[in-house]
């Protein structure tokens, strides 16, 4: 239990480090790797939540895929980013928000009618949380499912239409055309005299 | 044939030809048009004729019911009433419209409007007839605003005129005004009666007699007849909603004849005759109808002798005429009333017929002072207007001898409280009738011509000539109608008469037969008053004394020159008073309010808002990510704080 | 011992800290991107330690379809950070105002 405990103050620690990091680094790199880092921690609380599945999967779909992905577009847009300057009064204004808002989510933690549940009793060996989140996912939830994979395909699809551009100066086949095309298109026949040159 | 089809007869056809000729302004041609309208009013006069046949050998009263359109029980139909008195009705209002209609050809020949003239005149006949056959109020009603318009349309035909359009006008406004009385006279009686059928509401009479109205001292009967007669008083030109009728002659002189003769103004007179078992339950109406009629008569024959203007004299005889009309409604002598409007429809027809001989004649012009000495050129119009105006006067033997005696014989008899001023006013308009048709005889037919129109006229063609004749001959022989319309009992059925004020009946006591009527009329006061009257005026007109004797009531002539002030009152108090109104709402109402507040005002309060609102929409990210965040604050703090 | 309000803490800091990264950040549009995926990793925090508290796996469910909207999200708006990037040679947050009223 205790070694739990050490666990959860070690990743939290580390994990509101890296996300102060993240929002207040000026080089854009180190801020996005500051977010993996947070990322990667944050699945780490996970793991000690039992969420097994979902902790695995932040780590390689999330940080893996789109996280990287980050990390690219960082790099492309790096040289041209505006330098990052804070100014004072806006940033007070941001602390005194989040300040705020920070205050009123612990105040909802000790409001009376707030009764935290007593720790449950860990899974008992051979449980699967792949499994068992299966089945709900597949059952309850199928519906939310269909449509979550719905809004993916859209996404992909969004994300390549406004990013792709028409290169005229590359050269593609057009099989249409190649499977349209006639003898008389390409061939000509002559009398085998030479041409005079026109 | 039967009856229901001879009624649908006179109506399709008149309502066929006026369709037609209306539809086809712009296509027909002169002659087809005049074909298809006297086509369809002919073959309407002579069913009439039928069905007066019928009546005459005493048929019994006919409901024709077409078509219900509204909820049962209401009288919301069309259906006709054929009895003697729609029949009398129906042929006299065919007869005079085919006959006009055959004038017409030659008066309005070459007028660009010729066609439309011509549907406007059948249809014109057309409301008159649904007016005259309709069994229940709201058909009449339909009838009543269908003369109404088509009045309006025919007085303003040549709008191109200056007066013209205003004259139609006033006359579609004054009706308005005496068709706003009707209308509350409707909504009365279905308040009362709960129907406007005649047939139901007859037979409540007695109960809406015993019915207290909430005007204290009234019954609920009287109140009906009350707002009914401003319809009649408005339609029928009775003092003060007269002022629109001397106004009417800006239309071609046909119109007026059909006006003044057979439709309209005839149209109040025949609704109070029908309404007779309505009227009757109510001595308060009878007394307002018996003074009303009385002040009509004779300060309408006094203008008369001052006016200038050939049709205007003649519409003013008119309006002296409706007022023994409406007198003898008021006396219970629906009949004699009916017999009047009778005999008037055919030697007013007459006179303004042969009046609008002399307008052509004369080239469009109508004063008087221009005319003088016609009598010698244009014969048959001059004997033919002798005709009519013998008649007008009551001279004895003709037409109006017969119908205004029985009058004036039928308010002696009277009981009612005013019945004896009405006979009063009635026996002084006798002379006054006599003096303005023995001025109006001289200037025009007698003396020199004042003017070359008058020494170059000649008589018109033959289609103005022979219904001038034709008219001359009927106006002849109404007048021997006497006997059958107030003894008889032509009427009988469709008029209902308390016998507490059954002043026919007394009057047949004493008849005795068309001889001894015309004998014993030579002793009557009106006829000496009519002779007094006639020497008086030969003085006065032909002797010349009446220059002489202007300047000695100059102001007399000059308060009737002005027509005792209505048209100024109206002018001055209700014209300027409702433009003053008007703009008073156009100005305020319409422009501040609509326009400016509503209109403009939404307009401005959306772009001053939109200018606010932009400026939120600053278009930087964070802008809105921060009022996100602070509603989600808000939103967080809410429910913390609701605990 | 841990308990549920240890995580729930702990997320709110990192929500937090989110809020504040998107306010300080507010030309960025990448780090304004990366402060939202803070905040969304702080709500899908909170929904697991909540399912495991309360043995519901309603929660997970929930936080797999934020983690998968989150990535269409990402995937959208690296898109249009690149598009921006490309029209206008810059990704400056402040000067993308044209929707300005």
């Amino acid at each position: 239990m205790a070694f739990q405990t050490l666990l959860f103050y070690l990743f939290g620690a580390v994990l509101l480090t890296a996300a102060v990091a993240t929002v207040t680094l000026r080089n854009m790199v180190h801020a996005a790797l500051s977010l993996i880092l947070s990322f990667f921690t944050a699945a780490m609380l996970w793991m000690l939540l039992e969420a097994e599945f979902l902790s695995i999967l932040l780590v390689l779909v999330y940080i893996g895929a789109v996280l990287v992905l980050f990390l690219f577009v960082v790099m492309m847009v790096e040289r041209h980013t505006p330098t990052i300057h804070h100014r004072r009064n806006y940033r007070l204004v941001a602390l005194a928000v989040a300040g705020v808002m920070a205050a009123e989510l612990g105040a909802a933690l000790i409001a009376p009618d707030f009764v935290p549940a007593s720790a449950p009793m860990p899974a008992p060996l051979g449980h699967s949380n792949t499994q068992a989140l299966g089945s709900v996912l597949y059952t309850d939830y199928a519906l939310a499912f269909e449509a979550a994979a719905v809004a993916l395909l859209v996404a992909i699809v969004g994300a390549i239409a406004l990013t792709l551009r028409a290169r005229p100066d590359h050269h593609r086949q057009n099989p249409a055309q190649q499977s349209r095309v006639r003898k008389q298109d390409r061939l000509r026949l002559t009398d085998g005299r030479s041409e005079p040159p026109c | 044939m039967d009856i229901p089809v001879l009624a649908q007869i006179v109506v399709g056809a008149v309502g066929a030809g006026a369709v037609l000729a209306g539809l086809g302004v712009r296509v027909l041609g002169p002659k087809a048009a005049t074909a298809i309208t006297i086509a369809g009013v002919g073959l309407a006069f002579l069913a009439s004729v039928i069905l007066a046949w019928t009546y005459a050998q005493g048929s019994a009263p006919q409901a024709v019911d077409l078509y219900h359109w509204g909820p049962g029980g209401y009288g919301m139909k069309i259906g006709f009433l054929i009895d003697s008195l729609s029949v009398v009705m129906m042929v006299v209002v065919t007869l005079i419209s085919l006959l006009v209609h055959v004038y017409s050809i030659g008066y309005m020949r070459g007028d660009p409007g010729y066609v439309r003239f011509f549907a406007y005149l059948s249809l014109f006949t057309l409301s008159m007839l649904l007016l005259v056959m309709a069994d229940n109020f709201l058909l009449l009603f339909i009838g009543w605003e269908g003369v109404g318009l088509v009045s309006y349309l025919l007085i303003g035909f040549w709008y191109t005129r200056a007066r013209a359009p205003s004259a139609g006008l006033k006359a579609f406004l004054v009706n308005r005004l005496g068709d706003f009385g009707f209308l509350l006279g409707m909504g009365a009686l279905l308040a009362g009666a709960g129907s406007l059928d005649y047939a139901t509401v007859f037979a409540q009479s007695e109960a809406l007699a015993q019915q207290l109205s909430p005007f204290a001292g009234l019954s609920m009967l009287s109140l009906i007849c009350l707002f009914l007669f401003v319809g009649a008083m408005g339609k029928s030109a009775q003092v003060p909603l007269h002022v629109w009728l001397p106004d009417s002659m800006e239309g071609p002189t046909p119109i007026s004849a059909m006006i003044h003769a057979a439709t309209m103004v005839t149209a109040g007179i025949f609704m109070v005759a029908r309404l007779s078992p309505l009227f009757e339950g109510s001595e308060v109406a009878l007394n307002l109808i018996l003074v009303v009629g009385g002040v009509t008569a004779l300060s309408m024959g006094l203008i008369g002798l001052v006016a200038n203007d050939i049709k205007q004299v003649i519409a003013y005889s008119t309006l002296s005429q409706l007022g023994y009309m409406t007198m003898a409604l008021g006396a219970s002598a629906y009949a004699a009333s009916i017999f009047h409007l009778f005999t008037h429809a055919f030697f007013k027809a007459l006179l303004f017929l042969a009046a609008g001989s002399v307008i052509l004649a004369m080239h469009h012009g109508q004063d008087i002072r221009q005319m003088g000495g016609l009598a010698r050129r244009m014969p048959v119009t001059a004997a033919t207007f002798a005709i009519g105006s013998l008649a007008l006067v009551g001279v004895p033997g003709f037409a109006g001898f017969f119908s205004k005696e029985s009058i004036i014989e039928a308010l002696a008899h009277s009981d009612l409280l005013l019945a004896p001023t009405a006979h009063f006013l009635a026996l002084a308009g006798v002379a006054v009738t006599a003096l303005y048709s023995l001025r109006l005889w001289c200037y025009v037919f007698q003396g020199d011509p004042r003017s070359a129109e008058a020494e170059q006229a000649q008589e018109p063609d033959k289609t103005v000539t022979v219904p001038l004749i034709l008219l001359a001959v009927l106006t002849l022989a109404a007048g021997f109608g006497v006997e059958a319309f107030l003894y008889g009992g032509l009427l009988g059925d469709a008029l209902v008469v308390h016998s507490a004020h059954d002043t026919l009946a007394r009057m047949a006591e004493h008849w005795d037969g068309i001889l001894g009527a015309v004998l014993h009329g030579f002793a009557a006061p009106a006829i000496w008053l009519l002779g007094l009257s006639l020497l008086g005026g030969y003085f006065l007109y032909e002797k010349g004394y009446a220059a002489k004797l202007a300047p000695a009531v100059s102001g007399l002539q000059s308060v009737l020159l002005r027509k005792y002030g209505f048209d100024m009152l109206y002018e001055n108090w209700f014209v300027r008073a409702a433009h003053a109104v008007a703009d008073a709402c156009a100005r305020t109402g319409d422009q501040k309010m609509i326009d400016g507040l509503l209109v403009n005002g939404t307009a401005r309060l959306t772009r001053r808002a939109a200018a606010t609102l932009r400026l939120v929409q600053s278009g930087l990210l964070s802008h809105y990510a921060l009022a996100m965040l602070l509603g989600l604050v808000a939103a967080l703090g809410y429910l913390l704080l609701r605990g | 011992m841990l308990s549920l309000t240890h995580f729930m803490l702990l997320s709110g800091a990192l929500f937090a800290i989110g809020v504040a990264g998107v306010f300080v950040n507010r030309r960025h549009a990448l780090v304004l991107l990366m402060s939202l995926e803070l905040i969304l990793l702080a709500v899908n925090t909170n929904f697991i330690a909540a399912s495991h508290y309360l043995q519901d796996l309603g929660g997970q469910a929930f936080a797999l379809f934020v983690l998968t909207i989150a990535a269409a999200e990402i995937a959208i708006g690296l898109a249009i950070v690149v598009v921006v990037f490309r029209s206008r040679e810059t990704i400056d947050a402040e000067d993308l105002s044209e929707v300005r009223g």
